[in-house]
C-alpha cells in the first residue's frame, strides 16, 4: 500500500510488512514483554500474540505512516519512559527499513505483566 | 582505560572505608561516588551514539536517573543496607529517563530485592544482588538484545560469582568486577553489528561501567572529578561543552597545540595538569596534541611553560571565561510581553538564546531552554507556565523529542493547556504567526497546528559518526542536511549542504528563507554562505538571524 514510483517501476510495501518490522522492533525494546490484540478485552488482553498484525496497526494516508502499538509492559518499570523509547525504536526501525517518514507511533499500554521475582 | 585500578588487592593507600562493613550509609556513599564518576565522564558516554546527529544523551539520562535515585536517600540516616537499596531503587524507578535509565532502574530493583532486610552487604549477598539485578533486568524484555547494557550486567554478575572463589570481601569483589565490566563493554561491538558499523561501544554499558568504576575509585581514594585520561581524536574534542562547567576561580581557558618530542606519558601528563586546573581534555591527531584546561588567573602561563618542556608548542589560545559567561548571561535575557489574565500565553522551547529572543519578539510569554541534546523535563516546562497570570496556555515544544514531555506537563496542571506539536523551530515560529491571545483556546490551538505545515524546516549540522541512514552515506566530520527531520544529503562544506537542502525543499517555489545560525559558526562565515545562497536564489527574500543554538550550524525556515 505504501507506494513509491521510480523510473524502473513501482515499489509497494504492504502494511503487513511494515507491521512485522514494527512488531520486531517493539519486542526488542526494553520493558515491552509482549504485544496484544486491540480487540480483546480485559483478562483476555493478557494473551500475548505471536502474529504481528494483531498487536500492531498500520495506517497509510498516501504520504505518511501512522502506527498503533498495543503492548504489555513489565510491571515496575517507568511506563512513560518505556513507552517513549518503544515509540522511538519503532519509528527508527521502520524509517530505516523502508525509507519513508513515519508520522506517528501511538503506544497503547494494554496491561502490565507482574513477573514473579522470588 | 583506568588500568590503575585493575588487579587484585589494591596497591594504593587503602581508604579507611574498607574497614567498615557495607551498611546503608556506605552503600549510599558508594552510589554517590559512582554517580559523581559517571557525571564526570558523562560526555564520553554521550558521544557513543549510533546516529549521525548529535543527540546522544545516554550519559545524561543515566546521570539524571541516578540523581533521582540518590535524592531518595540523601537525607536518610538509615543503616540497614536493604532498606537503603530499596529506597534507591524506588528513586531510580521514579526518575528513570530513556532506555538506559529504565534498565538501570531495573538493575537496582533486582539488586535491592536480593538484600531484603539485610543489615550489611557481605560478599555472598553482593554476588546474589548482582545476579538478581541481572535477572530482573532481563525479565523486562521478551527478546533481549545482546551487546547492550544487559550483556554488561550479565558479565558483571558472572564475574562476581567467579570472584567468590577467591574472596568473600565485598570490596574485593567490587574491585574484581570492574575490569570484567570494562572487558564486556569492549566486546559489545562483536555482539551488536550496529555498534560495530558506527565504530562505538554500547553507551549504556559504558555508563554502567563508569558507575561501578566510580565506586572502586572511591574505595581506593582516587579522584572522582577528573575525567578518565582518554585521548580522543582531535575532531571529537568538545570544547563548547567544557565551557558549561566553569567553576569560579578557574577563570581562564587555555588551549595549547603541541608536538611532543618523545612518546607522551598520558597518565603523568594528566597528573601534572590536574595540579594546575580543571576541565582537562587532551586530543591527538597525526602526532599533534591539543590540550584544553581551565586555570585560575595566577596560573595562566603554567600549562604553557609545562607543555614547552614536553615538546614544540605550535599554537596557544587563552580566553577569559568569566567575561564570556557574563556576556552570555547578559544576552540570554528576554523581553517578554505582559500577559493579562484570561489571555492565551504561549510557552516555547528554544534551543538557543537568539531563537528565544525571536520567539519573545513574536509574543511568547515564557521560554524553556533546551533542544536536541538537552531535552527539558516535564517539570521545567511546567515551571515555565505555572506562574503566569493566566490559565490558558499553549506549549510549542519545537522538537519531536519534547512533544511528549509537553503533553505530560499539560496533564499535570489545573490550567487549560494545549500542545501545538511543532517539531522544529521554524514550525514553532510559523505557529506563532497565528496567535490571537484573546480568542478561544481551542480555536487558536487548532489554527496554530494547521500553520505547522506551512513552513519547511532545514537543519545543517556536522555528523558525529560515520553511518548510513535513509540511503545517504555519511562520513564523520561531514556536513549533513536534514529536511523536515529526514537526512537528505552529506557534503564537504556548509554551503554545499545548504544548497542541497534548499534544492530538496524546492525553495525556488517559496518566498522567504530565514537562516538561524548557531554558536559554532563565525559571523563572517555566515555572511559568505548567505551571499552564495543569495546568488542562487535571487527571487527569494533571505533573512539571517543569530539563533545561538548549539550543534546546528544552521536552522533554516523556508516559507
Amino acid at each position: 500500500m505504501s507506494d513509491e514510483i521510480s523510473p524502473i517501476g513501482s515499489i509497494r510495501i504492504s502494511p503487513r510488512a511494515i507491521a512485522t518490522i514494527a512488531y520486531h522492533a517493539a519486542r526488542q525494546s526494553y520493558g515491552v514483554v509482549g504485544l496484544t490484540s486491540k480487540n480483546l478485552v480485559n483478562g483476555l488482553a493478557r494473551v500475548l500474540v505471536k502474529d504481528p498484525t494483531h498487536g500492531v496497526e498500520v495506517h497509510f494516508d498516501g504520504q505518511t505512516i501512522t502506527i498503533d502499538l498495543y503492548v504489555i509492559i513489565e510491571y515496575g518499570t517507568r511506563i512513560k519512559s518505556v513507552a517513549s523509547s518503544v515509540s522511538n525504536t519503532v519509528r527508527f526501525s521502520v524509517e530505516k527499513a523502508i525509507g519513508m517518514p513515519v508520522r506517528e507511533v501511538n503506544v497503547h499500554v494494554r496491561g502490565l505483566r507482574i513477573s514473579d521475582l522470588d | 582505560m583506568s588500568s590503575e585500578i585493575t588487579g587484585n588487592p589494591p596497591s594504593h593507600p587503602v581508604n579507611p572505608l574498607r574497614k567498615y562493613p557495607i551498611d546503608g550509609q556506605v552503600l549510599k556513599e558508594l552510589t554517590e561516588a559512582g554517580l559523581t564518576w559517571l557525571r564526570t565522564n558523562q560526555q564520553i558516554v554521550n558521544s557513543l551514539n549510533v546516529f549521525p546527529v548529535p543527540d546522544g544523551d545516554t550519559g545524561t539520562n543515566m546521570v539524571l536517573t541516578l540523581q533521582s535515585a540518590l535524592a531518595e536517600v540523601n537525607n536518610s540516616s538509615e543503616r540497614n543496607s536493604g532498606k537503603v537499596a530499596h529506597a534507591i531503587a524506588h528513586g531510580a524507578l521514579m526518575g528513570a529517563r530513556g532506555n538506559s535509565g529504565v534498565i538501570l532502574s531495573q538493575l537496582w530493583r533486582g539488586f535491592a530485592r536480593a538484600l531484603d532486610n539485610q543489615e550489611y552487604i557481605d560478599g555472598p549477598s553482593l554476588v546474589r544482588a548482582f545476579a538478581m539485578g541481572r535477572d530482573t533486568a532481563y525479565k523486562g524484555v521478551v527478546r533481549p538484545v545482546e551487546g547492550t547494557i544487559l550483556t554488561v550486567a550479565k558479565d558483571i554478575a558472572a564475574a562476581a560469582e567467579q570472584s567468590l572463589k577467591t574472596t568473600d570481601d565485598p570490596y574485593d569483589i567490587l574491585t574484581l568486577v570492574v575490569p570484567a565490566a570494562d572487558l564486556s563493554v569492549q566486546h559489545t561491538p562483536e555482539l551488536l553489528p550496529v555498534l560495530k558499523d558506527a565504530g562505538v561501544v554500547d553507551s549504556g554499558g559504558k555508563g554502567l561501567f563508569f558507575f561501578l568504576e566510580g565506586m572502586v575509585r572511591y574505595i581506593n581514594g582516587l579522584s572522582l572529578e577528573t575525567p578518565a585520561a582518554a585521548v580522543r581524536p582531535l575532531s571529537a574534542m568538545n570544547l563548547e561543552q567544557a565551557m558549561e562547567t566553569v567553576e569560579p576561580g578557574q577563570d581562564f581557558e587555555v588551549v595549547i597545540d603541541f608536538r611532543p618530542n618523545r612518546e607522551l606519558d598520558i597518565e603523568s601528563f594528566y597528573a601534572t595538569l590536574q595540579e594546575m586546573g580543571t576541565s582537562i581534555q587532551v586530543g591527538e591527531g597525526d602526532g599533534l596534541y591539543r590540550m584544553h584546561i581551565h586555570v585560575p588567573t595566577e596560573k595562566i602561563y603554567h600549562p604553557i611553560d609545562y607543555t614547552r618542556t614536553l615538546g614544540t608548542v605550535t599554537k596557544v589560545a587563552i580566553e577569559n571565561l568569566m567575561a564570556q559567561m557574563e556576556q552570555q548571561e547578559s544576552v540570554a535575557k528576554y523581553d517578554f510581553p505582559a500577559v493579562e489574565p484570561g489571555q492565551i500565553a504561549v510557552v516555547a522551547v528554544a534551543p538557543g538564546p537568539g531563537i528565544g529572543r525571536v520567539f519573545a519578539s513574536l509574543g511568547v510569554a515564557a521560554i524553556v531552554e533546551g533542544g536536541q541534546t538537552m531535552n527539558p523535563s516535564t517539570q521545567e516546562i511546567l515551571r515555565a507556565f505555572e506562574n503566569l497570570p493566566t490559565d490558558k496556555v499553549i506549549i510549542l515544544p519545537n522538537n519531536k523529542n519534547i512533544i511528549l514531555a509537553a503533553r505530560t506537563a499539560a496533564e499535570m496542571t489545573v490550567k487549560k493547556v494545549r500542545v501545538v506539536p511543532s517539531r522544529s523551530v521554524p514550525q514553532g515560529l510559523a505557529a506563532m504567526m497565528r496567535l490571537a491571545p484573546d480568542e478561544s483556546l481551542d480555536v487558536v490551538a487548532e489554527e496554530m497546528t494547521a500553520a505547522l505545515d506551512e513552513v519547511q524546516t532545514g537543519e545543517i549540522t556536522i555528523a558525529t559518526r560515520s553511518v548510513e541512514i535513509d540511503g545517504v552515506s555519511v562520513q564523520e566530520g561531514q556536513v549533513i542536511a536534514l529536511h523536515n527531520g529526514k537526512l537528505i544529503c552529506s557534503a564537504g562544506s556548509l554551503e554545499e549542504a545548504c544548497l542541497c537542502l534548499l534544492k530538496a525543499a524546492r525553495a525556488e517555489t517559496y518566498e522567504l528563507i530565514t537562516l538561524f545560525y548557531g554558536v559554532d559558526i563565525a559571523r563572517q562565515e555566515v555572511n559568505r554562505i548567505v551571499d552564495i545562497i543569495r546568488s542562487a536564489y535571487p527571487d527569494q527574500v533571505i533573512e539571517v538571524q543569530d539563533g545561538g543554538q548549539p550543534h546546528y550550524q544552521f536552522i533554516i525556515a523556508i516559507e
